[in-house]
């Protein structure tokens, strides 16, 4: 039984799916990319899970913030390093989770950090376009105030 | 005059532990006086006190009971007892304190009572097989739990669960609670001390109070079962049986020819046991197959055979509570008791079928026989292993207690976040050692050999690192570098994309040094845990900083639409108001009298 497939077994107390239910827990996205990288583990760079990314971005786009997302991940690998002090009997082995956890962790926090950099570029950009309609809006006012003025007099 | 008659019998027991019975206890048929009573008091005073209340009430009862109502007689010959056990216990300094709990019914005619009681011991009824409890405890747990101010669980772990709220002895005067009762035929009632209920669960007790043995084995059995759950304590119990439980004659009958027709198959069970492989359980190690086959199915058939006869299953629980306490002691699991109970159930089967050939209904009576011993075997095996994991559970939380009294309670709990998403520190059990310490400095100097003089970022996210894992409670360390780590950069992909290379860099050179340094790996895992948990701390708050920082933008675009949506609705309006103008001109131009000069527009033709 490989590291990754032992570690798979401890999913339900990380995720604590009996208290939240085992559809979709919170960190379900994390607590599956530690697996994935345990089972790539020596094969994958760092921050390129591009799953991990997906899952990410349909949280944010769902409404999720990047405060529970972090929070999610904070807690699953809290979790994670308690469950492993217990099951693996090989410090060895618990080192190699937790390396895998810190390099997830940092994959997450940098999604998310981009993700709050493209909607930043985004929103600039929608703020530029604010700024020419309200530039144009304020021209067609002083046409209507002038010809109002006009109606005034005539 | 009502024809129930009653069968009563007393048993009392000092149990395992205790050296000497501080219980006492009244079976008086000729007065219709029943009570148990548990003294209590160091220096053989709870004995003292027990037997002095236990006189006391029997000379009361049979003075007065003639002429006094029952209520009254029972309030006064509590309160003298009281009163008497109260007097001795002041007369002597050595007794001082002693008290006794009491439980008393009294029968005013073969089916009404009168039940008092004082402290925990306890009153219980069986009727049409289902067991009451007829007193609630005087314990301060039980009228804390009355008062809706503890739930059921919170009062099982109570530190106060054994401490009375009443008892015999405290004070000149006792204030019993009563019950008026009238027992029907076949009901049972049971007075006992906290002996038997602290030691055998509720539903043990039921099944052998609804047995349809005399209450003199009925006593017997309970009394066997306290002292089987562990015999902590002083056990009596009284069984007052109301009336013969009707068994009808030709069921007697079939019972005995079942356990006749079981016992004649004896053989056939142990040959079937045998084929099944029985000798070959890790259980039976120890034995040669023989002795498997006598020892282990051959018990458990003569098991079979008596409860068969008496329509009990005391039997049965005991053979499979000697099986399975032998097994655990021996370090055994649960897979190979299961898989022998399941073996010698199919064993079991195979004579059942035998039978049917010849008699039907007695092989349907066999049948149930079997199916009621083995669910009892099932239930007998899973209270000892419930027991054994109490004491295990108890251990734990033993254990758990220790090591949490070790750590600062002011750490565990610092609810102090001074950053956007940065978590509260959380508990830290493994307080750092210095070996620890010492290596964590040490491997954080190798990394930054690692990464070398030329990564700056790399090399401040190792000190960044360092600091937080020395320091992990302090959440506002970890804040603080974090924005020193930050510094000022663009809030773009090329500002903030190095910020987290530097993090993977950082965090992989520790690895790397870690992996180098070797030594003691229970070390190196600490490490790792406090270097994982640093660098976690550190990427949250990170990110929690670019979040922060693209907060405003996001303002700035709200407030940038709100200010276009008013202008919008300003140009609306006013296109609103010109075409109403124009409106009224156009009007207007069909009176050429009233014809006004129509404003001219700038540019437009003149």
């Amino acid at each position: 039984m490989s590291l990754a497939d032992r570690v798979m077994v401890l999913r339900d107390e990380v995720l604590d799916t009996v208290e939240r239910g085992d559809g979709d827990p919170p960190g379900t996205d994390v607590f599956d990319a530690i697996v994935r990288a345990l089972a790539a583990h020596g094969e994958t760079a760092p921050g390129l899970d591009l799953t991990l990314h997906d899952a990410i971005a349909r949280r944010l786009a769902w409404g999720d913030t990047e405060e529970v997302l972090l929070a999610d991940a904070d807690q699953v690998v809290h979790r994670l390093a308690r469950a492993v002090e217990r099951a693996l009997r090989d410090p060895l082995e618990e080192m190699v989770v937790l390396e895998v956890a810190a390099e997830v962790t940092t994959a997450v926090a940098r999604i998310v950090a981009l993700a709050a950099v493209g909607r930043a570029q985004r929103d600039r950009a929608a703020r530029s376009r604010e700024e020419l309609a309200q530039k144009r809006l304020r021209e067609a006012l002083a046409e209507q105030r002038a010809t109002l003025i006009r109606f005034d007099r005539g | 005059m009502s024809a129930i008659v009653l069968k009563t019998h007393g048993m009392t027991h000092v149990g395992k532990v205790r050296e000497a019975n501080e219980d006492a206890m009244i079976v008086d048929p000729r007065w219709g006086l029943y009570a148990v009573l548990d003294g209590m008091g160091g220096a053989m005073a709870g004995d003292v006190a027990s037997n002095r209340a236990r006189d006391v009430i029997h000379e009361y009862v049979r003075a007065k009971k003639k002429t006094l109502e029952p209520r009254a007689l029972l309030e006064a010959a509590i309160t003298a007892a009281s009163s008497a056990v109260h007097g001795e216990a002041q007369a002597r300094r050595d007794r001082q304190g002693m008290g006794t709990t009491l439980v008393m019914a009294l029968f005013v005619d073969d089916n009404k009572a009168w039940v008092a009681h004082v402290g925990d011991s306890r009153a219980y009824l069986l009727r049409d097989g289902r067991l009451t409890q007829l007193t609630r405890d005087h314990t301060v747990v039980a009228e804390l739990m009355a008062q809706g101010a503890l739930s059921p669980a919170e009062a099982e772990n109570h530190a106060y669960k054994n401490v009375l709220s009443r008892n015999l002895g405290a004070k000149a005067e006792a204030r019993p609670d009563l019950l008026e009762l009238e027992l029907v035929a076949g009901d049972r009632l049971m007075l006992c001390s906290d002996g038997l209920y602290g030691y055998a669960s509720t539903d043990a007790i039921q099944y052998l109070m609804g047995s349809t043995d005399a209450p003199e084995q009925v006593s017997r059995d309970l009394v066997d079962l306290a002292l089987r759950g562990g015999g902590g304590d002083n056990v009596t119990v009284i069984v007052v049986e109301a009336g013969a439980q009707a068994v009808p004659r030709a069921t007697q009958l079939l019972r005995t020819s079942g356990a006749v027709a079981w016992w004649a198959r004896r053989q056939a069970f142990l040959g079937a046991a045998r084929e099944r492989g029985l000798a070959r359980s890790p259980i039976c190690a120890v034995l040669s197959p023989d002795e498997a086959i006598d020892i282990v199915a051959g018990n458990l058939a003569e098991a079979i055979f008596h409860d068969l006869e008496k329509s009990t299953g005391v039997n049965v629980w005991t053979y499979a509570e000697n099986l399975a306490h032998g097994w655990f002691d021996q370090g055994g699991a649960w897979a190979p008791l299961a898989e022998m109970l399941d073996l010698l159930v199919g064993a079991a089967h195979a004579v059942v079928v035998a039978i049917a050939h010849e008699d039907q209904a007695l092989a349907l009576l066999v049948e149930t026989a079997v199916q009621r011993a083995f669910t009892t075997a099932e239930m007998a095996v899973g209270g000892v292993l419930a027991e054994r994991l109490r004491v295990t559970e108890g251990e734990l939380i033993k254990a758990h207690t220790l090591v949490q009294t070790s750590v600062d309670e002011s750490a565990r709990f610092q609810e102090t976040p001074t950053i956007p998403f940065m978590p509260a520190a959380r508990p830290v059990a493994d307080l750092a050692s210095p070996e620890v310490r010492a290596h964590l400095q040490a491997v954080a100097q190798a990394a930054r050999g690692v990464v070398g003089t030329g990564r700056v970022p790399a090399r401040n996210v190792i000190d960044a690192i360092e600091r937080a894992a020395l320091d992990p409670v302090n959440a506002t360390g970890s804040a603080i570098q974090a924005r020193e780590l930050y510094g000022v950069r663009a809030l773009e992909e090329s500002g903030v994309s190095p910020l987290f290379d530097a993090l993977d860099q950082g965090r992989a050179a520790f690895v790397t040094a870690l992996r180098r340094a070797g030594g003691d790996p229970q070390i190196a895992v600490a490490v790792m845990r406090r270097v994982a948990s640093a660098q976690l701390a550190l990427a949250a708050a990170l990110a929690g900083l670019v979040v922060e920082g693209a907060a405003p933008i996001s303002e700035r675009l709200r407030e940038a639409t709100r200010e276009t949506a008013s202008l919008r609705a300003e140009v609306a309006s006013n296109e609103a108001r010109l075409a109403d103008l124009e409106r009224q001109y156009a009007t207007r131009a069909a009176k050429p009298s009233m014809l006004p000069r129509l404003p001219r527009k700038p540019g437009g033709p003149s």
